[in-house]
């Protein structure tokens, strides 16, 4: 499996000095987490951005009936976070949890507030990531509300390719909103459609 | 003629499991003389040492996933599974068989218990091996070489010192039951207490021994225990191997493959944009379909 760091992902993204970089990377925790383990939990208050070094996390919730619903996958190299509870300092809705065993940096919510306003380069960089999170968000709202099962897969595995290798595909239909049985039948035609033999 | 020497004997990495049927030691690809270029052909090897698995009315096993780039080859010591893949092919490979699947441009399969054994229990010891393909073979058709027990060839060695079984390649003449897309040997040495083969492969072959069963001394000086792989160097062609008690050790011994590898979970290609490419693919139902 490949492994990332955030020193990496900051130097081939963010156009400031090394020591700030150095700066940002020193005032992170570096936590390895095993399969399951939970980096949050429902009423607990986020106070960190995890940045997955290595392995992969899911952000969801569990409803009413006790149906888990998968909001996003966080694999190598992706930030994840519950910004309503980290930002606006409610308790979360949502379980972050490893799904393998993974290796996340934690970046502390009021140092992020911090660098900000030290660092402007920061804001913008940190901006352009809230704002790719915005896209991503609205997009899926809309896929979710007028995209036919099949292009909310094929959307899916164009962001994540991998993630079916890695997941089961009962955890994969919860984040399309679609039943395992639909998700079986979109690869089913799928196949049929692309598959020569 | 120079000697082949040892040079490293790794003791079994903590076992993991892949799916719930197949607790493993994985040898290769590990650490930097064990990684997948050192090793080419043998780009992977996770060993099921001798286990006890109770019994279960659901088979344990793997479930539905790719391979794309290589072959994989498993070689069944002890219990029994039974395998389905996306062509409609399927079987069960027994106590001594050897199946040789060339995944080459992809397949799906799964791989599970086979459903009487898996009812009663019992020990089950298994080594899976993934062959590389060279770059001009890797999106070829796919097929398999199903090979029974009693389709492979023997060479009984003198003094009642045993045989060896040549499931490829070859030894002393004689000639391994599987075909292979570059020259390598793979052989089941099984020997009686104090028995001993001597082995000649090409010095830059890239050599393994497993010790399935009993205890060897290699060279007359260097001592193999079971459950270890030895690492044999590039630096001569010949070798022996003794029995210390009676001993199964299962010898590959293959040509480098001087190509590039990118590998990524299931799939080994030459580069990454041919990775990439395996997933879309994968992802787009190129692969076919299996149900789970």
């Amino acid at each position: 499996m490949n492994t990332f760091n955030l020193k990496m992902f900051l130097t081939s993204n963010l156009d400031i000095d090394e020591k700030d970089i150095l700066s940002i990377v020193d005032n992170c925790t570096i936590k390895r987490v095993k399969k399951n383990e939970f980096l949050l939990q429902k009423n607990e208050h986020c106070k960190h951005t995890f940045f997955v070094e290595k392995g992969l996390l899911r952000q969801y919730s569990i409803d009413e009936k006790g149906k888990e619903h998968i909001l996003s996958f966080a694999p190598e190299n992706w930030f994840v976070t519950d910004r309503e509870s980290a930002y606006f300092n409610r308790p979360s809705a949502y379980y972050i949890q490893a799904l393998e065993e993974s290796q996340v940096a934690m970046i502390d919510e009021n140092f992020i507030q911090l660098l900000a306003k030290k660092i402007p380069s920061f804001t913008d960089f940190n901006n352009k990531l809230l704002h790719n999170h915005i896209l991503h968000l609205q997009n899926r709202i809309n896929l979710l509300l007028s995209a036919a099962a099949e292009d909310r897969y094929l959307q899916f595995v164009k962001m994540y390719p991998d993630i079916l290798l890695r997941v089961p595909q009962t955890m994969i239909a919860s984040y399309l909103g679609i039943t395992p049985e639909s998700l079986s039948r979109v690869r089913k035609e799928l196949a049929h459609k692309n598959f020569k033999e | 003629m120079k000697t082949k020497t040892v040079e490293l004997v790794a003791s079994p990495k903590a076992p993991h499991f892949v799916g719930d049927g197949f607790r493993v030691h994985n040898f290769i690809p590990s650490g930097f003389r064990l990684d997948m270029q050192r090793m080419n052909p043998f780009i992977m090897l996770d060993y099921n040492s001798s286990y006890h698995f109770p019994p279960s009315h659901k088979p344990k096993g793997v479930g539905v996933h790719p391979h794309r780039g290589f072959e994989t080859v498993t070689i069944a010591y002890k219990g029994k599974v039974a395998h389905h893949d996306s062509s409609g092919g399927g079987g069960v490979i027994e106590e001594g068989d050897v199946q040789w699947m060339t995944a080459a441009s992809g397949v799906l399969h799964k791989e599970y218990h086979e459903e009487e054994w898996s009812k009663t229990g019992g020990d089950f010891q298994m080594v899976q091996l993934w062959v590389n393909l060279p770059k001009k073979d890797k999106m070829s058709a796919p097929k398999y070489q199903a090979i029974k027990n009693e389709a492979i060839n023997r060479f009984l060695l003198e003094n009642n010192a045993g045989q060896i079984e040549v499931i490829a390649g070859e030894y002393k003449g004689i000639k391994g039951a599987a075909s292979t897309f570059t020259p390598l040997h793979m052989l089941n040495a099984k020997l009686n207490k104090g028995g001993k083969a001597t082995f000649h492969f090409p010095a830059n072959y890239n050599t393994v021994l497993l010790i399935v069963e009993g205890s060897i001394l290699i060279n007359g000086n260097e001592k193999a225990p079971t459950d270890h792989l030895a690492l044999m160097a590039t630096d001569g062609e010949n070798f022996e191997i003794e029995a210390i008690d009676d001993a199964i050790v299962l010898v590959l011994s293959g040509e480098p493959i001087d190509e590039p590898i990118a590998a990524h979970g299931p799939f080994v290609m030459n580069t990454k944009e041919e990775l990439m490419e395996a997933f879309n693919d994968f992802n787009n139902g190129k692969f076919g379909y299996l149900e789970d």
